[in-house]
């Protein structure tokens, strides 16, 4: 892959923008080339590479704004689309809200990009797809799964002098190991490809695939439970968007409305929105070109606060906290999208041993939210649900629904342990923008609802 | 377009010289333009487009793919030279080489039909209905209001070399609002559609009378706020048009996709209940429920001239008085399960895109009676009018969905709402329970069925009429 750097990406935009009629303009380009391997039955099936440009430009005349977006950076083809949306602008009426853009700002130098990973080729994915196919054929198994490289570069820049850019990139390699009786996940997720272990990934995958043999369901009701952190940042997933944004709590829907400073949810949960840890995948600036800062969110439980971008924070008279989402997919109103939750040091084992009579999920598939106010999510299980009696795992289970409120949950961790960076099902599939960073966790009590035939 | 005429027939030519078994060349071009008022201000107003090229090559019995958004001659070649590479990557797996099923070369045309261009309409014009439709959104507890209309269009050419070479221009319109409504001590109400869109110009935004629509969700939400919970018992249900347009895509669309058959969805979308052995003998619903697949409905989502393997707009039977019968279909996956095309499903988001199983129009088959005879053979039940939360298993079997509105049915009569309602079912469990479907068949749109890596949004198309379920368990939550 080739990195076009910021002399190709940024200075096309400040070009642009010399001549604009226009009281404020902006624009924001975002290049993504990826590479995604998709593998079934241990044979790659799609093989895939694209490279797409998008580029936004928001014209504001007084407090009116029109927005176009197009694919290329030809100077041409960014004179229409400025033109485009000064059309827009034009006939638009105005937004007595209208916050202003951004102005110049330091922000901190990127962390998630690595040239080696920009670099890796078809034929390195597909290698890496045979070491976790053929640890799967070796036990009987066949694998599935995803080899993502994913090379990223942003460039903003407007008429207040704001100029900004910054490179990034992501690797991910998943498998799911399918026996003749059930299933078994594993995955790995990084800035670089050296954060991906194929052998690794396919022993734990055929670990849980092993063991998912003579299902038996689960009667629905309250269990102690063991949530990897797949299923932890399922859970994560809808707190932000129900209740961590300016937006939701303008609305009233956020969980955070009229309780700050109060307890929300068990003293052992904490979670802050936190772009700047090195260990996540971000760009140290958001798409309103604001610098991102860490933003406590929960403290031990304590409602602290909710991220913002330039509207939601005019509405809120304070300042932006950086938090500008993609408009393609989130609305106005503020974007928790890389959430730290406070891990601990329990081992895998120990969580497990602590259990007397629970269920061990690992991830959810296609959850959703029933009632927003309370954050409560509901979704199956698959890929390794298992009973656990007595601190060992006895059993496989069915897929379970499992239906709570986020802060119910949270209110009953009994132990955490490391961080790790997973996404939730949604955003692992291209369908949100969530990173976490968060542990596994041993719950007091997790609502199952219904199972699936065994 | 004379050039890029021109530059697709050379990628497939080149692609044939480098010994490809099997080429494709797809340019898209795709334009947008939607306006949103959110509590009576204009929102926004987006233009958008882009365009591109995408590569397709069987090479050494495997797929490669490649796309760019630069059509210059040295971006075009590395597109060809990466396409290739990645086959060649993919090959060094595969057992077995992929086949295409046998569809004759096609050449043509298709075109929308439509009466009013919705990109022409002026902008003054959409702002005002919006502006109108907002003015009735307005209620005492409505805190959050929002609507918006949407043009889109999208132009594409595909080339094959086997001969296909077909070009089409489809125009698509959608509208939608919503409110929130939030009163002390109640749950928050909202209401809203997502799926008000149709492959027409501006008609049919006419056609949906966003205003009337609107007033009704504000009683709607309203009445929400204040209405009692809902009895938690075995009730009979009579759904909405809009609310099966989703079941039916959720449990029945998409467990019919070939590629979940073949294991190609098991990582992202998940696989399925209705496996080949079960054509033809799995019961998948009453004798009521027949569902069919069909590209050729007019004004549908999913209508289309040809999907992007080239194959022309068919119509196939996926369930036949309750039997499980028929599959969506690729060439390529037609040709792994042995079966002949019976149904083109291959669609791509885009240029950027490889084209896989989705649906196309797939819907509820009308029944006879009107729905003012199904309503009144209900004596106590509750009528289910729009989908809020929905969450389905990775066979789509066990599913569980809520309602934004639930009106009480007494003695074949709405009165009054009731809240908290959702219900959680198997997927021949729920459809067994069907013992009537109106003859009120109406057609709905979704503009975002998410599927692929890179997730891919498509347009889908999907009718329904109301339809009526015996003994549903429901859960009632405050």
């Amino acid at each position: 892959m080739t990195v076009r750097g910021s002399d190709a990406m940024l200075a096309p935009l400040v070009t642009a923008l010399r001549d604009v009629k226009a009281d404020e303009a902006e624009l924001w380009v975002h290049r993504r080339r990826s590479a995604i391997s998709r593998y079934a039955r241990n044979e790659i099936h799609q093989n895939a590479v694209a490279d797409e440009t998008h580029v936004q430009a928001r014209v504001v005349l007084g407090k009116a704004m029109g927005i176009a977006s197009a694919n290329s950076l030809d100077p041409a083809d960014l004179r229409r689309l400025v033109a485009d949306a000064t059309a827009a602008a034009r006939e638009s009426a105005p937004n007595a809200h209208w916050p202003g853009l951004a102005a110049p700002a330091e922000t901190a130098e990127p962390k998630a990009f690595d040239a080696e990973t920009a670099r890796a080729d078809a034929a390195s994915q597909a290698q890496a797809i045979q070491r976790v196919t053929a640890a799967a054929k070796a036990r009987g198994f066949r694998a599935a799964g995803t080899h993502q490289i994913e090379l990223t570069e942003d460039a903003l820049a407007n008429t207040n002098g704001a100029a900004l850019y910054a490179p990034s990139t992501m690797a991910y390699l998943r498998a799911l190991v399918t026996s003749d009786t059930g299933t078994g996940w594993a995955e790995d997720l990084g800035s670089n490809t050296r954060a991906l272990v194929p052998s690794d990934i396919a022993a734990r995958a055929i670990e849980k695939a092993a063991l998912d043999r003579d299902r038996t369901q689960l009667a629905p009701g309250d269990y102690e439970a063991v949530f990897e952190e797949l299923a932890v940042a399922e859970v994560l997933r809808f707190m932000s968007l129900t209740g961590l944004t300016g937006q939701t709590l303008k609305d009233g829907r956020s969980f955070m409305a009229g309780r700050f400073g109060e307890q929300v949810t068990g003293p052992r949960f904490s979670l802050w929105d936190d772009a700047l840890d090195a260990r996540t995948l971000a760009i140290p600036f958001d798409v309103e070109g604001t610098p991102k800062q860490r933003i406590p969110l929960v403290v031990a439980g304590v409602a602290k606060g909710v991220v913002h971008d330039r509207q939601s924070a005019q509405w809120f008279a304070t300042r932006s906290t950086g938090h500008a989402a993609d408009p393609r997919r989130y609305s106005v109103g503020g974007h928790a999208g890389n959430l730290t939750m406070s891990g601990g040091d329990a081992k895998r084992e120990q969580l497990i041993r602590a259990v007397t009579r629970g269920v061990l999920i690992t991830r959810f598939h296609y959850t959703n939210t029933p009632d927003p106010k309370r954050a409560t999510m509901t979704g199956t299980t698959r890929d390794g649900t298992f009973l656990i009696e007595d601190g060992r795992i006895t059993r496989a289970l069915a897929n379970v629904r499992y239906t709570m409120s986020a802060l119910d949950l949270f209110s009953g961790i009994e132990l955490l342990g490391p961080q790790r960076l997973a996404r939730d099902w949604w955003s692992s599939n291209g369908m949100g923008s969530i990173v976490c960073l968060c542990p596994p966790i041993k719950v007091a009590r997790a609502t199952i609802t219904g199972s699936s035939p065994a | 377009m004379p050039e890029r005429d021109a530059q697709l027939a050379q990628l497939v030519d080149l692609g044939a010289r480098r010994g490809a078994d099997y080429a494709d060349a797809r340019h898209v071009e795709r334009e947008y333009e939607a306006v949103s008022v959110r509590d009576g201000e204009v929102e926004s107003v987006t233009r958008s487009g882009d365009r591109g090229i995408g590569f397709r090559v069987i090479h050494r019995g495997a797929w490669g793919f490649a796309a760019t958004d630069r059509t210059d001659e040295m971006s075009l070649r590395g597109v060809v030279d990466e396409a290739f590479a990645r086959a060649e990557a993919a090959a060094s797996t595969r057992a077995a080489p992929v086949s295409l099923a046998t569809v004759a070369p096609q050449r043509g045309e298709y075109r929308t039909t439509l009466e009013r261009d919705p990109f022409a309409v002026p902008l003054a014009e959409r702002i005002a209905l919006l502006r109108a439709a907002d003015a009735n959104l307005k209620g005492p507890h409505a805190v959050s209001r929002r609507g918006s209309v949407a043009a889109y269009r999208t132009r594409k050419r595909l080339v094959t070399s086997e001969g296909t070479d077909v070009r089409q221009e489809i125009v698509e319109s959608g509208a939608g609002v919503s409110l929130t409504a939030v009163k002390a001590g109640a749950k928050p109400a909202q209401r809203y559609d997502g799926r008000l869109t149709r492959q027409a110009g501006w008609e049919f935004i006419e056609h949906l009378d966003l205003a009337r629509r609107a007033a009704r969700y504000r009683d709607d939400a309203e009445a929400m706020l204040d209405a009692p919970l809902a009895a938690e018992r075995p009730t009979t249900l009579v759904f909405t048009p809009e609310f099966l347009a989703l079941l039916v895509h959720e449990s029945c669309g998409h467990p019919t996709e070939a590629d979940r058959v073949l294991e190609y969805e098991i990582a992202f979308a998940g696989t399925t209940f209705m496996w080949p052995n079960d054509r033809g003998a799995l019961r998948y619903g009453s004798e009521h429920v027949s569902m069919t697949a069909d590209a050729t409905v007019p004004g549908g989502m999913g209508t289309f001239g040809w999907d992007d393997d080239g194959v022309p707009a068919l119509r196939t039977k996926l369930i036949d008085r309750g039997t499980f019968v028929g599959y969506l279909t690729s060439r390529e996956t037609a040709a792994a399960l042995g079966m002949p095309v019976a149904i083109g499903s291959a669609r791509a988001e885009g240029w950027q895109h490889f084209p896989i199983v989705r649906m196309v129009n797939v819907s509820l088959d009308p029944g006879t009676q009107s729905y003012d005879t199904l309503l009144k053979g209900v004596d106590d039940g509750l009528l289910l009018e729009a989908p809020a939360s929905y969450s389905l298993d990775d066979k789509r079997q066990n599913f569980h969905f809520s309602t934004q509105s639930a009106r009480v049915i007494r003695n074949g009569a709405l009165e009054g709402y009731a809240r908290g309602v959702s219900f959680q079912s198997l997927t021949p469990a729920f459809w067994g329970r069907c013992d009537g479907v109106a003859d009120d068949w109406e057609l709905h749109g979704f503009l975002s069925c998410a599927k692929g890596e890179p997730l891919q949004l498509m347009r889908v198309g999907h009718g329904a009429a109301h339809a009526r379920f015996r003994d549903v368990p429901i859960e009632v939550r405050a």
